[in-house]
């Protein structure tokens, strides 16, 4: 008898466990994005990534600007083709050498706590920004000073011309915190601007769900398309696809292996370029691989390696092969160089041959789990059929980049982001690059970047060219190819992708119309 | 009873102890470049090194560890080095997603393992062979792909369930029901197969001992004798697999988590260790080795109560 009673109180708790899931009406918990353009709604987006603190001092750019855009508004904004627009910030003028930068301020903004917003508070931002020792705090080390010279004009002084300057301010280093917030202390994680939507925080759950509801007193409605933004930070790859086709989340940046799977499902795709894949000749001296000295072998390595096929099989054919680092959409791009290095196996020959130098090998960091073991094959195959044989050696993802910037090897793989020439030449090609260890420059190209940094808007894009054109002449690097973000929305949603930028910026979303 | 309880928490406070040091220890020599990590690939050299200092990475391994220490032993753990939430908060808003799903896979474990195992014992012949085969056959199937399976039918196919994410049970019952469910079958799965395969050999273990014949012998019904007897003799092997259970769920929801983005304390634990967030790794350590602690004594407990020649005085 008790062991009947027992049997049925099982059934009737997974009966009611089955009811309740049912009647929940949250099973698949669809996300809606129902409204039309300026009529509310809910838009959900999966962020590949989580925001590391809601602190505009410690903004980054990329995946993470989403994070900022609804509760900050930016001193400039940028249009998805990276055209600059007046924000906060309604003028915007350089002087003659482009050493002061003055900008002119609304006189009608106030943060949602109900302070005024003035020059004193941008001045309090942009300190903050320069010297609070965030991911982007480099980014402003040109300022030398910022001054409040009335309530609504600052003036940025530099101690030497930073033409990348302005896009900053259209972008992580541009937001604008409320300075009694500032005061409070606790920014990292409760967030007090003037943008278009403040964080919810009875309805977000830290790494897992971020509500930004709208702000009612906002100066800007047409910037307010949806009643209510949530950004779900889902950092795995698979997870992101499943979200988007069973319809939880409106809008989510795939990979070129879950878009197969998303395109099927009818979703709509979106494809641009953010980034350049290839190798990195680091050690462009020979101080650690002799043979790297001579531009011949850099030149031999670029034509053995054959990036369609890296392409095909790598990034499933989304993406441009390319022998140029510098981006399109940029000033230094140069259609030309598409194909300055096209494989030829027994031109790479013929090149070390004339470099003199027999088989030789080079060791390269390799990481589990980031690069596709493909990648490795086939960077391997490549060499070996020239006589350069690659050792892999396996470092843990967390120090990668270490290895790379400490001059750690002489050569690697990466996946690097492609901004204006300005932040490449910092990136990339000057002595004190980041990602330049070993620190080689010539003269030449020291002169191109004087020209870049200093010169005339038309001077600084002949400049461009020509350093582009010099250090694909040159090896410096040897790219692969650019692969394509592939970011879907759902048949309800639209967007736009935003030049230079990971995912698309939260203004460029609207209900499909 | 008191002194044994007593006794176990003393065993179990050296416990955690020794292993959060050990951690802090092996954590320091394999450090990773965390500053690096933080600030991002853009970051100059100097900014690394400010961040370094900021972090008091300079600082000499005992002044780090007396620190650490000193913090723990007051209930502080930290702030998390990558998204500035205190460790202690981190952990307690993460410890509902896994403990909802680990529980509530323990207790179906509990109920259908006990519901087999007791069936394939007692009626031997093919349910007993049944058992067995559908036993390994459901052990071998990686949780993984279990929950692979279940999210392309139930979540993508039928858009029954939800694929991602976790509803607190204090917003919504049935949401929370909802977002656990298929996490929950492809933990139960495994758990069910071994842990009716431990209660099948316990069972028949306890039905061939003397004292279960005399009881036969004297005319009790054998139903009596089943939920009277035999299964209170054959419990204590079947909380201890349970037990163990729990702990293995511990770290097997850790690939649940990731699969679902359930913002759970297993993927807490593998997402501070990849980036090498020492407080809030070292905070997940101290949090686990508690509930272990606290799981083996209650086990132990119970098996006293059911099993009086196991219990301590």
């Amino acid at each position: 008898m008790k062991f009947r009673s027992r049997v049925t109180a099982v059934a009737l708790l997974t009966a009611a466990a089955i009811t309740l899931t049912a009647c929940s009406g949250s099973g698949a918990q669809p996300a809606s994005s129902d409204g039309s353009a300026g009529t509310g709604g809910t838009l959900t987006i999966g962020a590949f990534v989580d925001v590391k603190s809601f602190d505009p001092a410690q903004a980054h750019i990329g995946h993470y600007v989403q994070y900022y855009q609804p509760v900050y508004d930016s001193l400039l904004r940028r249009e998805p083709d990276g055209t600059l627009v007046p924000m906060l910030a309604t003028a915007w003028e350089y002087n003659s050498d482009n050493t002061e930068l003055t900008l002119t301020l609304r006189d009608d903004v106030t943060f949602t706590d109900g302070t005024t917003l003035d020059a004193e508070a941008v001045k309090v931002n942009l300190d903050r920004f320069r010297t609070g020792n965030g991911p982007d705090a480099s980014t402003l080390a040109q300022v030398s000073d910022v001054a409040a010279t009335d309530a609504t004009t600052v003036v940025i002084t530099l101690k030497a011309q930073d033409p990348a300057l302005l896009d900053y301010l259209g972008n992580a280093d541009g937001f604008i915190a409320s300075p009694a917030a500032i005061e409070g202390g606790k920014l990292a994680t409760d967030p007090v601007g003037s943008g278009p939507y403040t964080l919810d925080k009875s309805k977000t759950v830290a790494a897992s769900t971020y509500t930004f509801v709208k702000n009612p007193d906002y100066w800007d409605p047409s910037l307010q398309v949806y009643d209510t933004i949530v950004l779900k930070p889902i950092l795995d790859t698979t997870a992101m696809s499943n979200a988007i086709i069973s319809g939880q989340i409106n809008a989510a940046l795939l990979t070129a292996k879950t878009q197969p799977q998303a395109k099927g499902a009818g979703l709509t795709e979106y494809n641009y370029p953010t980034d350049w894949q290839g190798l990195l000749f680091f050690d462009r001296d020979g101080t650690m691989v002799p043979e790297l000295a001579d531009v011949k072998v850099r030149q031999a390595i670029n034509y053995a390696i054959d990036k369609e096929t890296l392409l095909a099989q790598v990034g499933k054919g989304l993406g441009t092969a390319t022998s140029q680092p510098f981006g399109k959409g940029t000033d230094a791009f140069d259609e030309s160089l598409e194909s300055a290095y096209p494989y030829d196996v027994e031109k790479a020959k013929a090149l070390l041959s004339e470099a003199g130098v027999g088989e030789f090998s080079i060791t390269m960091p390799t990481v589990s789990g980031f690069f596709d073991p493909a990648l490795t094959a086939g960077i391997g195959q490549n060499l070996a059929d020239v006589g350069i044989t690659v050792n892999w050696e396996n470092v843990a993802g967390s120090d990668f980049i270490s290895s790379l910037v400490q001059g750690k090897y002489a050569a690697s793989w990466f996946s690097l982001f492609q901004g204006s020439p300005w932040v490449a030449v910092n990136q990339i090609i000057a002595p004190e690059a980041t990602y330049n260890p070993f620190h080689t420059t010539d003269a030449k190209v020291d002169t191109l970047i004087t020209a870049i940094q200093t010169g005339s808007a038309d001077e600084q894009k002949t400049a461009a060219q020509e350093i582009n054109k010099y250090i694909v002449e040159q090896a410096w690097f040897a790219p692969f190819y650019r692969p394509d973000q592939i970011f879907f929305t759902d048949k309800n949603t639209t967007t736009e992708p935003q030049l230079q930028q990971a995912v698309p910026s939260i203004y460029s979303y609207a209900p499909a119309q | 009873m008191v002194s044994f309880i007593v006794r176990r928490l003393i065993s179990g406070v050296v416990v955690l102890f020794v292993v959060s040091s050990l951690t802090f220890f092996m954590l320091y020599f394999s450090a990773t470049s965390v500053a690096r990590n933080i600030l991002g690939e853009s970051a100059t050299q100097a900014q690394v090194h400010l961040k370094e200092i900021e972090l008091g990475l300079d600082q000499p391994l005992f002044s780090r560890y007396f620190d650490w220490l000193g913090g723990a032993l007051s209930g502080n753990f930290g702030v998390s080095w990558f998204n500035s939430q205190p460790v202690v908060e981190s952990i307690v808003g993460r410890l509902p997603t896994t403990l909802s799903i680990v529980l509530v896979t323990i207790v179906i474990a509990a109920v259908l393992a006990t519901l087999f195992g007791v069936a394939a014992a007692v009626r031997r012949g093919w349910v007993d062979r049944l058992l067995q085969i559908v036993s390994i056959g459901a052990s071998a199937i990686p949780q993984f792909v279990v929950a692979i399976v279940l999210v392309t039918v139930f979540a993508i196919g039928l858009q029954l369930l939800p694929a991602t994410g976790y509803v607190p049970l204090t917003d919504n019952v049935g949401g929370w029901l909802a977002s656990i469910t298929l996490p929950i079958i492809a933990l139960a799965i495994g758990a069910v197969a071994s842990t009716a395969q431990q209660v099948r050999s316990a069972v028949i273990t306890v039905l061939s001992r003397d004292y279960v014949r005399t009881l036969r012998s004297r005319g009790l019904a054998p139903r009596e004798i089943l939920f009277r007897h035999v299964l209170r003799g054959a419990a204590p092997a079947g909380l201890t697999v349970l037990s163990l259970q729990f702990i293995g769920m511990l770290g097997g929801v850790v690939v649940l988590e990731q699969i679902f983005a359930l913002p759970g304390l297993g993927f807490l634990a593998l997402q501070s260790t990849t980036q090498g967030d020492m407080p809030v790794l070292m905070g997940v350590v101290v949090y686990i080795v508690i509930i272990v602690v606290v799981v083996n004594l209650l086990v132990d407990l119970a098996v006293g109560w059911l099993n009086p020649k196991a219990r301590v005085s």
